[in-house]
C-alpha cells in the first residue's frame, strides 16, 4: 500500500474519534478541528518512528490530548473548578440524570471540571479503551487513572442532575 | 465483599467493554445474589450508555478528513540517495541565505524609504491562493489555519493587486492577520517591489 493510501485510511479510521475527543477536551468546534489536523499532521511528520502498528490509536490520542495541554498552556486556559467534596458519597450517585440532559449542556458541564480528570472521563465514556490503555494514552498509573475517573464521574452525575430540571418543572 | 464496596468497584463498570476485566468479576458475582445492588448496576449501566451516546453523537465538521488528507506534508525521505540529496539541498538554501542576509540589509534600507499606502482589501494565503486560485469565504477556515502554521500571507485590493504582507525584519505577521483569513481589512504600510512582486511591510491593521 502506498504511503499516500495508508496515510488516507488511517485519518479516516481516526478522525471521527480524534475530533470528538477534541471536542470534548476543548468544547470548541473550531479548536477541536484544528488539534484533529494538528494531530495528523505531526503523525505524517513523525508516525513512522512508532514501531508497533496495533499502538497508533493510542499514540494519536496522546499526540492530542499532548496539543491540547500546550495550546492551554499558550493561552494560559486552565479550568479552576475543583471536584466537589460529594465525590466521596458513590453509593448515591444519580443514574437518572442523563436522559434529559442535551448533548451541549453536556459538553458544557464536561468544560467545567479540571483538565486533569476530565481527559480520562472523556476517554472513559468515548473510546473502547480497557483502563490500561487510557492510562497509557495520558500517561498516568492506573490508579491515579481510575481513581481520577471514578470523582470525575460522580462529579459529572451530580452537576447534571442539578442541571436536570424536574419533568414537572421543565413542561 | 458487601455492597457499598461492590458498589465502589461497579462504579467503573462500563458493560461489554469490562466483561474481560478480573477486576470486576468478584463484585459482578456479588452483584448476581444482591438485586438492589443487580437494579444499582444496571441503572448506572444504563445512564453510561446514553452519556456515551450523546459524547459519540457529535459529527466532525464536513470535509475535514478531504482537508487534513489534502493538507498532509511530504514525509521525510529515508532513503541515503534522498538524504544526500537534502543535505545538497540544505547547503545550497544556506549559501542562498548568506547570499540574502548580505542583501537584507539594502532591502531594509529600501522598505525604509518605501511610500507608505492604506490598501483595503481580502486578506489571503499566498500559497493556496497562488496555487489554487482558493479565496474568499469558501476557503476561510483553509486560509485561517496556514496563515497561522507560517504560511505567506497577503491582501488583494480592491483594484485586484496583490501585495505580499511582511513584518518588520525578523518579525511575523501571520498571527495578528490568521484570524482575517478571507476578511476585509484596510493595512497601512510601507509599499515597496522586487523582481515584479508587490510588497507591503505593515504598519497598522484595521479591520473593516
Amino acid at each position: 500500500m502506498s504511503a499516500d493510501l495508508e496515510f488516507e485510511n488511517l485519518v479516516k479510521l481516526y478522525y471521527g474519534d480524534l475530533y470528538r475527543f477534541g471536542l470534548s477536551l476543548t468544547g470548541s468546534e473550531a479548536d477541536a478541528a484544528d488539534l484533529t489536523q494538528e494531530t495528523f499532521y505531526i503523525w505524517a511528520n513523525k508516525g513512522h518512528q512508532l514501531q508497533k502498528a496495533a499502538s497508533v490509536k493510542a499514540w494519536l490520542f496522546t499526540t492530542l490530548h499532548r496539543e491540547f495541554l500546550k495550546s492551554c498552556r499558550r493561552r494560559n486556559r486552565f479550568s479552576n473548578e475543583l471536584i466537589d467534596e460529594r465525590t466521596e458519597d458513590f453509593s448515591n450517585v444519580p443514574a437518572d440524570c442523563a436522559e434529559r440532559v442535551d448533548s451541549q449542556t453536556l459538553l458544557r458541564i464536561l468544560g467545567e471540571i479540571a483538565e486533569d480528570f476530565r481527559a480520562p472521563l472523556v476517554l472513559y465514556y468515548m473510546e473502547d479503551l480497557s483502563y490500561k490503555e487510557i492510562a497509557d494514552v495520558l500517561a498516568l498509573p492506573l490508579g491515579t487513572v481510575q481513581s481520577r475517573i471514578a470523582r470525575a464521574k460522580i462529579h459529572l452525575l451530580h452537576r447534571l442532575s442539578e442541571t436536570n430540571l424536574p419533568l414537572d418543572h421543565s413542561k | 465483599m458487601n455492597t457499598r464496596e461492590a458498589k465502589e468497584i461497579l462504579l467503573l463498570y462500563r458493560g461489554r467493554i469490562d466483561d474481560s476485566d478480573p477486576q470486576f468479576h468478584a463484585a459482578l458475582d456479588y452483584a448476581k445474589g444482591d438485586p438492589e445492588l443487580g437494579k444499582w448496576l444496571q441503572e448506572q449501566t444504563k445512564c453510561y450508555d446514553l452519556i456515551r451516546a450523546k459524547l459519540r453523537g457529535f459529527e466532525p465538521p464536513l470535509g475535514l478528513s478531504e482537508k487534513i488528507v489534502r493538507r498532509r506534508p511530504i514525509p521525510f525521505p529515508r532513503d541515503w540517495s534522498r538524504i544526500g540529496q537534502l543535505a545538497a539541498t540544505i547547503l545550497i538554501s544556506a549559501s542562498v541565505t548568506m547570499l540574502l542576509m548580505k542583501w537584507s540589509e539594502r532591502r531594509h534600507l529600501a522598505v525604509a524609504g518605501a511610500q507608505e499606502i492604506l490598501v483595503t482589501g481580502e486578506v489571503l494565503d499566498m500559497t493556496c491562493y497562488i496555487a489554487y486560485n482558493f479565496s474568499g469565504l469558501d476557503h476561510a477556515e483553509c486560509a485561517r489555519v496556514c496563515i497561522k502554521n507560517g504560511a505567506p500571507v497577503g491582501i488583494k485590493a480592491q483594484d485586484g493587486k496583490v501585495y505580499l504582507l511582511t513584518g518588520q525584519p525578523g518579525e511575523s505577521v501571520n498571527a495578528q492577520l490568521a484570524d482575517y483569513a478571507a476578511k476585509t481589512v484596510t493595512i497601512k504600510g510601507r509599499q515597496s517591489m522586487r523582481d515584479g512582486f508587490a510588497q507591503l511591510q505593515v504598519e497598522e491593521i484595521r479591520k473593516l
